[in-house]
């Protein structure tokens, strides 16, 4: 039984899906209506687009469809670049000839691919094969449909037809925020015009472009998010004009460049200043240093140590004589008075205090 | 297999502990202003202490686990975060540890440092929960986050070089040798 997740997107063989639905108890046709719009001629070596539109067909409730371009359905061997055709974008950005995708609610899609025509000249053809699951679908058997040959004449190109060089590789996505010009390089061509848009928009802009000598730098702005930017170049030579298929690409975001050891390193370093800040904090706020600042033991103690005991009978001239100072000065300043005896007048401090040598009510 | 397994058994026990070790430590700390909660101090702070140690010790567990459970671990921006904020929820909880055992049951007595010990606890737990919301997200596509009006972009991420992870890690060493062995002893708050 194939898978019913999808496949992802790759260059894959018709038989990919032959040999993995090719039991009719495990298949069964598809009632999709495939239709595919080419051009009936390309100069060899040009670029060219397909467009494949599918409708009408029961999916799965996951609504994956299987899509494959192809040269022929010779069973193996068969996909474009069989056939010399080189697949410059598929229809996911990449350049696959099998694409996965998700089919809308409308139930119709319309996906194109841009491919590079083969450099020798002669009738090629192109086919699309679809496979699919269905919602009702007890068999698990898978849905096929391919188209019959879609031929396309190749011609030689005229001589000295400006186009994108036979190396040069379409740029599937680009970085947001990266405006660095794309490069660009072509054959045959004296000017390169380039027209962006973004996916949706009707409405185009012209790109800035400098260069020569088919070798060109085009300035399309940055883009963010999940958006998907289409191209469009015009190669020149004179007053004939090369107007290629639009070309898109998406916006991913900053490759990522950590790793484990990376990942590792931070986290214990974090966690190691965390640790080291809040023990720090600890000898900070801790009640420990308060309590030193208001314990004056120590301070006495050590100035005790410090200062030289006096002898006691050195001392005593000193402290009274200042207090008998005091007390004389003070005594000096009392008042008498005649109206209260046994009472003195201290004028500095308005009032009265007793006589020492005829205290109140005595018998002098 | 067993390691997704046991990522999960080991990651529900860290982030279990670490939530009731924040929670107990806030009511702790409420009780300094609540009356109400102030008898249940003790239990808060018993409760708080063991959950954080439990805590502590799976943390490491489950990042290893977590490590052998993924392709690619460290590899992409969502998965760099997590063992950065791991690392994160680790360090406040071992300063949580720290702070109760250095300065003993009391230390909910102590305004400023019962203070620094609810917003370790409050980091730890935040911490973890922004992580297990992460794993919840990949794993599982949702998270108890959701239901945030906002959800931070955790996709990318600020990746270190190397060297500065080297300072901060020689920094955040010599830090706590300072604090440990060069800086004045800290003793148990008494009654």
């Amino acid at each position: 039984m194939a898978n019913p997740g999808g496949e992802v997107d790759s260059n894959r063989d018709f038989t990919c899906g032959g040999s993995c639905h090719g039991d009719p108890s495990l298949s069964a046709t598809s009632d999709a209506v495939i239709e595919v719009r080419t051009a009936n001629t390309a100069y060899a070596g040009t670029m060219t687009e397909v467009e494949v539109s599918i409708s009408g067909m029961a999916l799965s409730k996951n609504r994956l469809l299987g899509v494959f371009l192809l040269g022929s359905i010779n069973g193996n061997s068969d996909t474009p670049s069989d056939y010399d055709w080189s697949i410059i974008q598929d229809p996911n950005g990449g350049s696959s000839n099998y694409v996965l995708i998700s089919v809308p609610e409308s139930g119709e899609i319309t996906i194109n691919w841009i491919l590079l025509a083969p450099s020798e000249v002669g009738p090629q053809s192109i086919y699309v094969s679809i496979h699919h699951g269905s919602d009702s679908n007890p068999d698990n058997r898978a849905f096929l449909g391919t188209t019959e040959g879609y031929p396309i004449q190749i011609d030689p190109i005229p001589d000295d037809y400006p186009t994108i060089a036979d190396n040069w590789v379409a740029l599937e996505e680009r970085i947001a925020g990266d405006d660095s010009p794309l490069q660009f390089s072509t054959v045959n061509t004296d000017v390169l015009s380039v027209e962006w848009r973004l996916a949706g928009e009707i409405e185009s802009h012209t790109a800035e472009v400098v260069g020569a000598e088919n070798e060109w730098q085009v300035q399309i702005p940055a883009s963010f998010g999940d958006t998907r930017i289409e191209y469009r170049i015009t190669a020149s030579q004179g007053e004939f004009n090369n107007q290629m298929p639009w070309l898109s690409m998406d916006t991913v975001p900053p490759y990522f460049d950590g790793n484990l050891f990376g990942a590792r390193l931070q986290s214990i370093s974090s966690a190691l200043i965390i640790i080291g800040f809040v023990l720090t904090m600890h000898m900070i706020l801790s009640p420990r240093q308060k309590k030193d600042e208001l314990d004056q033991i120590l301070e006495v103690e050590t100035s005790e140590e410090v200062s030289e005991p006096i002898p006691i009978e050195e001392i005593p001239d000193i402290e009274p004589e200042v207090e008998n100072d005091d007390t004389e000065e003070y005594n000096s300043r009392l008042i008498h008075s005649e109206d209260n005896p046994g009472w003195l007048w201290d004028p500095v401090e308005s009032e009265w205090v007793a006589d020492p040598n005829n205290p109140p009510g005595g018998d002098s | 297999m067993f390691a997704i397994t046991f990522h999960h058994l080991i990651v529900g026990i860290a982030s279990g502990t670490g939530i009731l070790m924040g929670i107990c430590a806030l009511l702790a700390w409420l009780g300094n202003f609540v009356s109400n909660l102030d008898d249940f101090q003790q239990s808060f702070d018993k409760t708080s202490l063991l959950s954080s140690i439990l805590c502590f010790i799976c943390m490491p567990l489950a990042i290893f686990s977590g490590t052998f459970a993924t392709s690619d671990p460290g590899g992409s921006a969502i998965l760099y975060n997590k063992f950065v904020f791991s690392g994160l929820a680790i360090g406040f909880t071992a300063s949580f540890i720290a702070g109760r055992v250095r300065f003993g049951e009391k230390i909910w007595n102590d305004f400023k440092l019962s203070t620094l010990q609810m917003i370790c606890a409050s980091g730890a737990m935040f911490w973890i929960i922004i992580t297990g919301s992460i794993g919840g997200k990949i794993s599982i596509g949702e998270s108890v986050m959701d239901i945030m009006p906002f959800w931070p972009d955790f996709t990318s991420t600020i990746v270190l070089p190397w060297w500065i992870s080297m300072v901060m890690l020689v920094f955040g060493i010599a830090s706590i040798f300072v604090a440990l062995k060069l800086g004045p002893t800290v003793n148990k708050i008494s009654d």
